[in-house]
């Protein structure tokens, strides 16, 4: 029944629509922000990531299309990654930060349904991935640091580093990531 | 005498802006409902502020997280600073921690992060009892430490947390967490369901070192009258309820002063000696 890479895969899910939390989080950065001058887009996706005894990959699609403990196929559309060479649903030049939530990332009602849906054991992890587009000129570099982490009400946004964990990815997307040298 | 100006600030998706207001008219002061909409400016005209519960900007990135970086904040801020009280009430509090107003001055060094809860994920709602701390802090100060207060609780980001090994065991020593969790016969909560959402030490609610900034998970405004006051919940309020509800003790109505005005109470007091 393996499928993926090593049993692993990697689902990337995005709202059809316009995301209203993205939106708003580029709004607010931008306003309130000075590392956000140069931010030109932010996007917001759901990240999960499967591991264990993975079918292959139009049977894997099947399943998540069928529950929306994983995504809903009338509301979001998803990207699904089995090994490090597949590409993740990144625009040219977008970088991407996980933000995970500390010891809060499996999500054992996919678990169980996948178990009995397939008799199968596997682990989910879920997270957010921001997609951040930046002009041409910006460091994005020392922007998407002070971007990121919460430090006071002019510096960070998307991670509490109290109670969550965040990964900036260099050009590659890790597979799998959630775990993978998550800094504090 | 004039009473004090309270504003009552309500972001869009807060919904217990009403409730807050009537516990405040409720302890003599003059509560006005302060939309997110007007100029931050006038906010600077009150003695006191409240941010009631609900779901500001739709707790889009983390609860709390998007209305801490707006303009209102700024004044808040400022009045937190100059020791007027600030009292945030679950999204209020959350509001607050992700601001840096509690438990420091700017610096963000909490998180109300997602519910710990045996057997169970996500949002949760029920009654505790929060116990009453030794603390300066100016809503609770006037109350008896030890006192068990029964509250209603209900969300799903409302734990307490640092990296910080420790350090809300620090903030409760130094009487910046006024009250916690308790069980029934007034222990400090070791588990869930008493502890409802898997707090570090147990806490309920922190407050600045000044004690004039509170951020508070449980909500005392939807305790303000006795007749509130759940069949579940046992002790000296319970049995005042059940007088009211019997009508055996004469004087006695389920509309009289509940378990959370204590706190409004405290900021009546406060405001009226200062």
């Amino acid at each position: 029944m393996a499928g993926g890479s090593g049993g692993r895969a990697q689902v990337w899910v995005e709202l059809r629509a316009d995301d209203p939390e993205a939106i708003s989080a580029f709004a607010v950065a931008r306003a309130t922000l000075e590392a956000a001058r140069g931010l030109s887009t932010l996007r917001r996706m759901r990240l999960l990531e499967l591991s264990g005894p993975l079918p292959a990959l139009a049977e894997l699609e099947e399943l998540l299309h069928r529950s929306t403990r994983f995504y809903h196929p009338q509301k979001e559309r998803c990207v699904v990654r089995l090994a490090g060479g597949d590409a993740p649903p990144l625009a040219h030049g977008e970088r991407a930060v996980l933000v995970t939530e500390r010891g809060g990332e499996r999500r054992p009602a996919a678990e169980r349904w996948w178990l009995h849906e397939t008799g199968e054991r596997i682990e989910v992890h879920e997270g957010v991935a921001w997609l951040l587009g930046f002009d041409a000129e910006a460091d994005a570099d020392s922007a998407i640091a002070d971007l990121v982490m919460l430090r006071d009400r002019r510096h960070g946004l998307l991670c509490n580093p109290h109670s969550q964990d965040s990964s900036v990815a260099d050009r590659e997307i890790p597979l799998p990531w959630m775990g993978a040298a998550v800094g504090r | 005498m004039t009473r004090a100006r309270v504003a009552v600030v309500q972001f869009p998706g807060v919904n217990c802006e009403s409730e807050s207001a009537l516990a405040l008219e409720r302890v003599g002061l003059e509560p006005e409902i302060f939309r997110w909409t007007r100029p931050a400016a006038e906010l600077r005209a009150f003695h006191a502020y409240v941010l009631p519960g609900g779901f500001s900007y739709q707790d889009r990135v983390r609860a709390g997280a998007l209305a801490a970086k707006g303009p209102l904040l700024d004044v808040l801020a400022e009045a937190a600073e100059s020791m007027k009280p600030v009292l945030g009430i679950c999204n209020g509090a959350q509001v607050l921690i992700e601001a840096g107003l509690v438990p420091g001055r700017g610096r963000v060094e909490l998180a109300l992060a997602r519910n710990r809860m045996s057997g169970r994920e996500g949002y949760y709602s029920r009654w505790i009892y929060a116990r009453v701390e030794k603390s300066s802090c100016i809503f609770t100060r006037h109350l008896e430490p030890g006192a068990l207060l029964p509250l209603p609780i209900a969300h799903g980001e409302g734990r307490f947390t640092s990296r910080t090994s420790g350090k809300l065991a620090a903030l409760a020593k130094a009487g910046q967490a006024p009250l916690r969790y308790a069980t029934a016969s007034g222990e400090i909560a070791r588990s869930f369901p008493d502890n409802p959402n898997g707090a570090q030490a147990s806490v309920a609610a922190v407050c600045n070192a000044e004690g004039n900034v509170l951020a508070i998970m449980p909500h005392p405004e939807r305790a303000q009258q006795l007749g509130s006051v759940p069949r579940s919940i046992a002790g000296p309020w319970a049995a005042r309820r059940n007088s009211a509800q019997a009508a055996a003790a004469p004087g006695v109505d389920v509309t009289d002063e509940g378990p959370g005005l204590a706190l409004f109470a405290g900021l009546a007091r406060h405001l009226a000696e200062a």
